[in-house]
């Protein structure tokens, strides 16, 4: 082929093919959300108000249920109640004392650790901090700006 | 000069590549309109255009509002019940049509050569429906279609390297929102529409240049001419075939209209969730197997139906006569039947 015609081909191509790739990135990284996350500590109960292996719900910051628990004297559990599986919501089945998700029949015991179904991991447990007689759940700000 | 030459000159029409484009020679055995199911799907994609656009007129993507504005849709304006049970029907029907046609193509195995890239425009036709479907009975925001996205864009979300961007690409971020109704309602009107049209029209380029492969009946070697006219005798079948439908589907409309369930609720997954019939065999499976074989899975089975021409040209090399596409096709088939019935059953 004759090398004069190849150079203008790629001489044409490359940078039409440069420009295009450089939109195509540009839009996929528009499209992509931005997130920002910030820690925020936040009180949630008294132990006063909470008896040993009783539970309470709260909301987390993006509005999904958690569970706290607690599991020993001065020892608390803030248990996220996101299945692991495919994120559906499991509920507490008091008579079984296991969590249960009716999306894919997945089992948790009362520490969220999996006992049947295809969840691959325990649930998620929020970092809890005891200060005095009062329970604080860091819960991550999640921003999509 | 009269209206009708103005038209004439300002419209000219090539009358000779006009009749070249509509006598197409369609094979006999397309007469038992049965083989001919590809239309099927066709006039059901016009359908859904049609009742969506009208749709669209009141439907509101916001998750607030949503809600209410399928149950105006459905309960205050006039007629609004039966366009959205037409749509909501029509998708059933244009997504059971393709699977027979489908099944059809490959128990005939008319993906052979020189057709394997039109089997592959037809399946990705399967899959941009069935994505059509997802994002369809997502927009309703009732708890079925809030939990259907949430596992959706789970399941998107493990998938192998570009799970988590992936989902949040979808979402629109981390969790199911805003951005995520916003996104769905412009999959579902525009940016599916335009890459199933894209889509449509290469498998038509392909069937009208490689011409409909010829399948053999007894009794067919009797006919003096292998062929008939698209025009208008392949278009007299269709119309009937496309009357019939029409019938089953404001039947199906008048007797089941759609009804809307409870209003999303994120807080809360029903106790008894499921998704539309045409997801129950993947539902069950990631009922009964890991998260990683669970998501694999339908990603293989993707990758095979793309590749069974290839695949099924070296069991024919291998072990030639033997049949094999058949009985793996009817394993298949039953297998997923079973997955079926059992998630229409089962807990």
């Amino acid at each position: 082929m004759d090398r004069r015609k190849v150079l203008k081909s790629v001489a044409t191509f490359l940078p039409i093919s440069a420009a295009f790739t450089g939109l195509a990135a540009m839009g996929v990284r528009f499209i992509t959300p931005v997130k920002r996350e910030i820690n925020r500590k936040i009180f949630t109960v008294g132990l006063e108000e909470l008896p040993l292996n009783a539970t309470k719900r709260f909301k987390d910051l993006q509005g999904r249920d958690l569970m706290i628990v607690r599991t020993g004297e001065r020892e608390v559990k803030a248990i996220s109640t996101v299945c692991t599986h495919l994120g559906c919501t499991v509920f507490w089945q008091k008579d079984r004392q296991e969590f249960f998700c009716p999306c894919h029949n997945g089992s948790f015991d009362k520490n969220g650790l999996v006992i049947a179904g295809p969840p691959p991991a325990p649930l998620d447990l929020y970092p809890v901090e005891i200060e005095g007689d009062n329970v604080f759940v860091i819960f991550k700000d999640i921003k999509e700006v | 000069m009269g209206l009708k030459n103005w038209f004439k000159e300002s419209f000219p029409v090539d009358t000779v590549a006009l009749i070249t484009l509509t006598s197409e020679p369609i094979p006999n055995h397309l007469k038992r309109w049965w083989w001919g199911l590809g239309g099927t799907p066709l006039f059901m994609f016009i359908i859904q255009i049609l009742t969506g656009l009208m749709l669209i007129f009141y439907y509101v993507p916001d998750p607030d509002k949503a809600y209410q504005s399928v149950e105006y849709i459905t309960y205050t304006s006039k007629f609004g019940w039966l366009i959205r049970s037409i749509h909501r029907w029509a998708s059933n029907i244009m997504i059971a049509a393709l699977l027979l046609h489908m099944l059809r193509v490959f128990f005939t195995r008319t993906y052979r050569r020189p057709r394997e890239l039109n089997w592959m425009f037809g399946v990705t036709l399967l899959l941009l429906t069935l994505f059509f479907g997802f994002t369809g009975y997502s927009l309703v925001y009732e708890q079925m279609s809030y939990w259907a996205m949430k596992v959706g864009t789970g399941i998107a979300g493990a998938t192998p390297f570009i799970g988590p961007w992936l989902a949040d690409f979808i979402r629109g971020g981390s969790e199911i929102g805003q951005n995520t109704l916003t996104r769905f309602f412009l999959f579902h009107i525009a940016l599916l529409p335009f890459i199933t049209l894209l889509f449509v029209g290469l498998h038509l380029y392909l069937i009208r240049t490689l011409g409909v492969s010829e399948l053999k009946f007894p009794g067919d070697e009797k006919a003096k001419k292998k062929t008939y006219p698209l025009f208008p005798d392949h278009v007299y079948t269709e119309i009937i075939v496309v009357t019939l439908i029409l019938i089953l589907l404001v039947s199906l409309s008048l007797l089941f209209p759609a009804g809307l369930g409870e209003p999303a609720d994120p807080s809360v997954t029903p106790l008894h969730i499921k998704p539309e019939w045409y997801f129950f065999p993947v539902f069950r499976w990631l009922k009964i197997t890991n998260l990683n074989v669970g998501v694999l899975g339908p990603i293989i089975f993707i990758f095979l139906l793309y590749a069974w021409p290839f695949i099924d040209r070296l069991f024919e090399k291998k072990f030639p006569g033997k049949e094999i596409t058949f009985w793996i096709g009817i394993a298949g088939f039953l297998t997923i039947m079973v997955f079926l019935v059992w998630e229409i059953f089962g807990h």
